[in-house]
């Protein structure tokens, strides 16, 4: 697993998580595992992305990103969630907001669920297990996808 | 996958060389390298005479008297059956090598060719023994360890005196009831009615895990007196001592077509014993199937028989190696019978002939014990042939017991042609060259 | 169990773990077991459905899963707390997850249920009798088992 040791200094470059302006990129991290959300955290914060809410089911999920709207980037969804899985709480957060930007996490297995979820509109989608790189490229291009 | 294997094994070699925690005082035997625990061995000493005792065990060579203490004087080679290899006879004069043995109270003295030295190992290398021992009975053995090249076998001395200790005390309790309770005795003494094959009982179970019961007992009989002729020619004792000996001794137990697809001959007696017709979905059950030749000319031949029924054949084993080779079988055309050939049930695949999706589709293989749970479905037919006789005496009644539950009514069980049962659930069915009952 | 379900779980194990722990693994011999009863102390489950039913134990010692969970996470856990359990249930959802795609392109599908962890003073797992098969793999951390129990609708 790559730890703190394997962050690059990010003091010589941009930090992608960083915006033209200066401001950084709005997470929402939508995961029931600890782990996971606790691995997306440590990814995004270490190049500057700031973590504005986590919910760990999709009910909980389309009420944060209501509540955070319009002040929000990106949403990383979890697929098997309870309550409300990950390709429900798309569709309604799509419903509610057409230009959302959702990026799926999924692990190996659902791929069936990932096409669905591209689909209804998200923008992009990762399979665990997860690693620094994977979650920075994707993060990267999804945002820069306008 | 096997590389992987391999690789593991291979790992667990290079730790294995660390710590030393068990010593051994070896010796030789008959050519063969022993280890006994250190802590087991009393002394080492040469002794020249001791004196007989008679009335007592062959292996017993007589007592000795040790510093003040009297010692009995155990051959060992003799205890085990060892063969020794032929030697002038012994100078009366010569000095023996003796171990000297404390175990279970007891001080022995054991008689060996050659006390070699002290080796330290750790107890982590030493491993199993493998069921191939030819002489000590594998019970006695502790473990195996390779040192430079040497293989030495560990004996576990409390097993050996304790057990020996035992069947002497047992001897003299029967002796007391022969004079109080004749019925008992006489039971016992048809039991060992012939004690040549009742050692060949032992051996069999022990190299090659077969087991002897009312099962297999009338061809056990049968060719134990084959073998005692065979042996007589050779000019050798009727003692399997090792694997190969077992071996040969199964070799005429086995089925026939066991490890081959089944000729068009032996499809038609399997076929003389099922009805014209049958109703419904056929569900077969093969436990035992090792590679799958066996499963492949069932699912074959009931294709052929009932073409208008949904056959399923559910085949398993508990050799992993072989039921993983079963799923993708490939073939030689030779190894091929016309009636399976003929019969559209092959077709080319890389490397060879391979059996049509309709055939696999007809066929579950598992890698699955039959002692554990059975979830399979009510059976039409079991084909189970030298499986009952490899499983220990209450693993084969449970197993019987569960072969007649899952067979729907008049479902058929076919054993091994070496095989037969007596069980109220069933009725024999004649037939040429197979062992088959009828569920009432 | 089914031949073919084998080799798709003990490849899946090895791959998930070898790119997690980034570690030197090696797989004892598989071998079945009378019931699927988990026995190390720390278990998470992921439950299978449809076609076939069935479950996919991870079975490790609390050190074991401490240590693992460690590693994973980049900091050194202490106690079994909710990340560290967090993190072993990850990895068997990612083992079972890995598995399960291999089966689908040989044809078979799997449902997966999401997973569940049970710790030492909680395991008493109702247990039907189902043979299990178990895959041992011996990482630096300590040993794990996987245990898998699977069986056909009839």
């Amino acid at each position: 697993m790559k730890t703190k040791a394997d962050f690059p200094n990010i003091n010589d470059r941009q930090p992608e998580g960083l915006k033209d302006d200066g401001n950084p990129f709005r997470v929402l991290i939508i995961d029931d595992s600890m782990f996971v959300t606790k691995q997306i955290n440590q990814i995004l914060t270490s190049e500057g992305f700031e973590i504005v809410g986590s919910a760990n089911n999709g009910e909980s999920g389309v009420e944060k990103y209501k509540e955070l709207y319009p002040n929000i980037d990106l949403v990383t969804m979890d697929i098997t969630m309870p309550k409300m899985d990950g390709v429900e709480c798309l569709e309604k957060i799509i419903e509610f907001d057409k230009d959302a930007k959702v990026i799926m996490i999924s692990a190996l297995g659902k791929q069936d669920l990932v096409k669905k979820s591209l689909l209804i509109g998200a923008k992009n989608y990762i399979v665990k297990p997860l690693d620094r790189n994977k979650v920075l490229e994707r993060v990267v291009t999804t945002l820069k996808k306008q | 996958m096997s590389a992987m294997i391999d690789e593991a094994i291979e790992r667990q070699e290079e730790k294995q060389q660390k710590k030393i925690d068990f010593k051994m005082v070896t010796f030789s035997l008959a050519g063969r390298d022993y280890g006994i625990d250190i802590m087991k061995v009393d002394g080492i000493s040469k002794i020249d005479k001791y004196t007989y005792v008679p009335n007592t065990y062959p292996f017993v060579k007589g007592v000795y008297n040790l510093r003040g203490d009297i010692i009995s004087i155990i051959d060992m080679g003799k205890m085990f059956h060892i063969q020794q290899p032929a030697q002038a006879a012994k100078d009366d004069s010569k000095l023996e090598n003796i171990l000297i043995i404390k175990s279970c109270d007891l001080k022995i003295g054991v008689i060996v060719d050659s006390v070699d030295k002290v080796l330290g190992i750790s107890r982590e290398s030493m491993q199993d023994p493998p069921s191939l021992f030819g002489d000590i009975n594998i019970k006695y053995i502790s473990g195996v360890t390779e040192v430079d090249d040497r293989l030495y076998i560990i004996l576990d001395t409390d097993k050996i005196f304790s057990e020996e200790e035992e069947k002497k005390a047992y001897q003299t309790e029967s002796d007391e009831i022969d004079e109080h309770d004749s019925i008992e005795t006489m039971d016992s003494q048809e039991e060992s009615a012939s004690p040549g094959i009742n050692f060949i009982i032992e051996t069999l179970n022990t190299f090659s895990r077969f087991h002897v019961s009312p099962v297999n007992r009338k061809w056990v009989e049968h060719r134990y007196d084959q073998w005692v002729e065979i042996s007589q020619k050779r000019g050798q004792e009727p003692q399997l001592v090792d694997e190969a000996d077992a071996n040969e001794f199964l070799q005429t137990f086995f089925s026939r077509e066991t490890h081959q697809l089944w000729s068009d001959e032996y499809r038609e007696k399997m076929e003389s014993i099922l009805p014209a017709k049958m109703d419904g979905p056929l569900d077969v059950w093969n436990p035992g199937c090792g590679k799958g030749f066996e499963s492949y000319s069932l699912a074959c031949l009931l294709k052929r028989k009932y073409p208008e029924n949904r056959i399923k054949v559910w085949a398993n084993d508990s050799n992993l190696l072989e039921i993983s080779m079963a799923t993708n079988i490939v073939l030689q055309k030779a190894q091929i019978p016309a009636w399976i050939n003929n019969g559209g049930f092959i077709q080319d695949g890389s490397g060879g002939k391979v059996f049509t999706k309709a055939v696999k589709d007809a066929l579950y293989f598992e890698f699955h014990d039959i002692k554990h749970k059975n979830m399979v479905p009510n059976m039409n037919l079991i084909v189970a042939r030298d499986l009952l006789s490899y499983l220990e005496p209450e693993g084969q009644k449970k197993v019987l017991d569960e072969f007649h539950g899952k067979l729907k009514s008049n479902g058929i069980l076919v054993l091994g042609e070496n095989e037969s049962i007596e069980h109220p659930g069933f009725r024999a069915i004649e037939a040429e060259a197979l062992s088959a009952y009828v569920k009432e | 169990m089914r031949v073919e379900y084998i080799n798709p779980f003990v490849e899946a194990a090895f791959s998930i773990l070898k790119e997690v722990l980034g570690d030197d693994l090696s797989r004892g011999e598989l071998y079945l077991k009378a019931t699927s009863q988990p026995i190390l102390g720390v278990t998470a489950i992921v439950g299978l459905a449809g076609d076939v039913e069935g479950r996919v134990l991870i079975d490790l010692t609390e050190k074991t899963a401490m240590k693992i969970a460690s590693a994973m996470n980049g900091e050194e856990m202490t106690t079994l707390n909710e990340l560290a359990k967090a993190t072993i249930t990850e990895l068997a959802n990612m083992i079972t997850a890995q598995a399960v795609t291999k089966l689908s392109e040989l044809g078979f599908t799997f449902d997966l249920t999401p997973p569940t962890i049970i710790t030492g003073e909680k395991m008493e797992i109702t247990n039907y009798e189902v043979e299990a098969l178990i895959v041992p793999i011996e990482t630096s951390h300590g040993k794990l088992e996987i245990n898998v129990a699977l069986r056909e609708r009839n």
